[in-house]
């Protein structure tokens, strides 16, 4: 490895570290707030709803991500829906991980035992006071760890977008190792800048699991 | 102060409250017995809304206990509950379960409720675990943080459903011994138990439930000595015995 070739390289590749960044956090977000809708869906007594979001769940966690952006990207703009390759990836991905985070939020607000919500009723709280005081505080910190490794998840399959022509950190790696040969050089770079970005998610999640552990975990008793 | 008139309940074609009525005086302590299903939990469920009933009418000190209304959550506050899973905030310390009402439901100011909670855990023999978290604690220890949590509301009657049925039994005692305190101070009190020495010794009036009907009822000792109905018979027969 030479230094000259590191430091002609690593502005290429940040460029594309900045893009991997947006997807994921744009994907994070989306699906976000896709799985929140799904999960409420899910638990909803209307069964057409349920039954809705519990097909879309199956069906998104029963394809590979890398066809649904190959669907979004190339068959979407057939319909007439014209998508940038950055947009198409967020959405694919977002759209992807909706089903893990829909089912990882629901297990959070189910994991409350109905004793306490009565207990909580039985000393006068309201509907809402209770989604607040009682259930929300521990499906947070039910659903958070799960959440952090979603997020890893997210940010390494961002690199899926190089597939559908987005420039992020992968992408960027592959032009520059096609017209160097320099692979070690390249690949490497790459690797660490992955880990750069994951490994600090990771030991965040595991301080959140650990930091959770040790005041109250679940409703045992 | 509370008036059970003629409940009737049904879980879908099944009623498991057929007309069922009881009144409560304050200060007085009566103990609901009956065997598995007969509609024992309903009945307090009923009282303080948790569950809606189909005919007849629940009031408490005079105004009606309505699960639609808007007055609910106010009735509740006057009613505690204790539950036999003890039901306590496991994200929350011990004294945050019990200031939990105060301050949230009430709107008292944060020391003030402290100040009020430590004291009624100080009451129920918990005031070393002021701030340990539930499932730190033993079922009987629970079970003395819940009953602390319903009084902290200063409700004016407290139903309890099977409190020590949950508990090994070398914790029962103190579970009861709070308990017996409480009736002691003339806290009116409506429990669902098998405890029935607990019972003679403390209830004013036993009430035998049977297929969603109060079958017999009358003072404890009479009562749980010389029952007059057969069922009654039958059940202390086998409740005493095992
Ligand atoms: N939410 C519910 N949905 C349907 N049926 C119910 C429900 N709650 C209670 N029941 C039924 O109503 C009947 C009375 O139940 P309840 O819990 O009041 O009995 P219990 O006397 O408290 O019995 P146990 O001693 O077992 O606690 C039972 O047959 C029970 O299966
Ligand atoms: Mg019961």
């Amino acid at each position: 490895m030479e230094f000259s070739d590191i430091t002609a390289f690593l502005p290429i590749l940040l460029k594309g570290a900045l893009i991997t960044v947006q997807i994921t956090i744009g994907a994070l977000l989306l699906s976000t707030l896709l799985g929140l809708l799904l999960a409420l869906m899910k638990l909803s007594p209307v069964r057409a709803f349920s039954i809705t979001a519990g097909t879309f769940i199956n069906v998104v966690r029963g394809l590979p991500i890398i066809v649904q952006l190959f669907y979004i990207y190339f068959v979407l703009p057939e319909l007439g829906i014209q998508l940038s390759a950055l947009q198409a990836s967020i959405i694919g991905l977002g759209v992807a991980y909706s089903a893990y985070q829909a089912e990882n939020f629901r297990a959070g607000i189910e994991a409350i035992e109905a004793g306490q919500i009565e207990a909580a009723r039985s000393i006068g709280m309201k509907s809402k006071l209770i989604m607040r005081r009682v259930v929300l505080p521990q499906a947070i910190r039910i659903a958070l760890p799960p959440y952090g490794n979603t997020a890893v998840m997210i940010l390494k399959d961002s690199s899926l977008a190089s597939t559908i022509t987005v420039a992020e950190m992968t992408r960027a790696g592959q032009l520059i190792a096609a017209s160097t040969f320099q692979n070690t050089t390249v690949y490497t770079l790459v690797a660490l800048l992955y880990l750069c970005l994951s490994l600090p998610l990771i030991f965040g999640v595991n301080r959140l699991e650990r930091y959770f552990g040790k005041s109250a975990k679940g409703g045992k008793s | 102060m509370i008036n059970i008139n003629a409940i009737h309940k049904s879980f879908g074609d099944v009623e498991v409250l057929k007309g069922v009525s009881l009144t409560v005086a304050k200060g007085e302590v009566v103990c609901l017995i009956g065997p598995s299903g007969s509609g024992k939990s309903t009945v307090l469920r009923c009282i303080n809304g948790l569950e809606s009933y189909d005919q007849g009418s629940i009031t408490i000190n005079d105004r009606q206990v309505d699960v639609a209304s808007k007055d609910i959550n106010d009735l509740r506050t006057q009613v505690g509950m204790v539950f036999q899973r003890f039901n306590l905030f496991p994200h929350r310390t011990v004294v945050e379960n019990v200031m939990e009402g105060p301050i949230f439901v009430k709107n008292e100011p944060r020391e003030k409720a402290q100040v009020q909670a430590i004291a009624l855990l100080e009451k129920v023999g918990l005031g070393d675990k002021v701030h340990a978290y539930p499932q730190q604690l033993s079922g009987g220890q629970q079970q003395r943080v819940a009953i602390a949590r319903a009084l902290a509301m200063q409700p004016e009657a407290i139903l309890f459903d099977e409190p020590t049925s949950a508990l090994d039994p070398e914790l029962v005692g103190d579970v009861l011994t709070v308990m017996r305190d409480l009736a002691n101070e003339g806290m009116t009190m409506v429990v669902v138990t098998h405890e029935m020495s607990f019972a003679k010794e403390v209830a004013d009036r036993v009430c035998f439930l049977y297929g969603g009907q109060i079958v017999e009822s009358g003072d404890a000792h009479t009562l749980l000595t010389q029952p007059s109905h057969e069922r009654t018979q039958d059940f202390l027969r086998r409740v005493l015995n095992h």
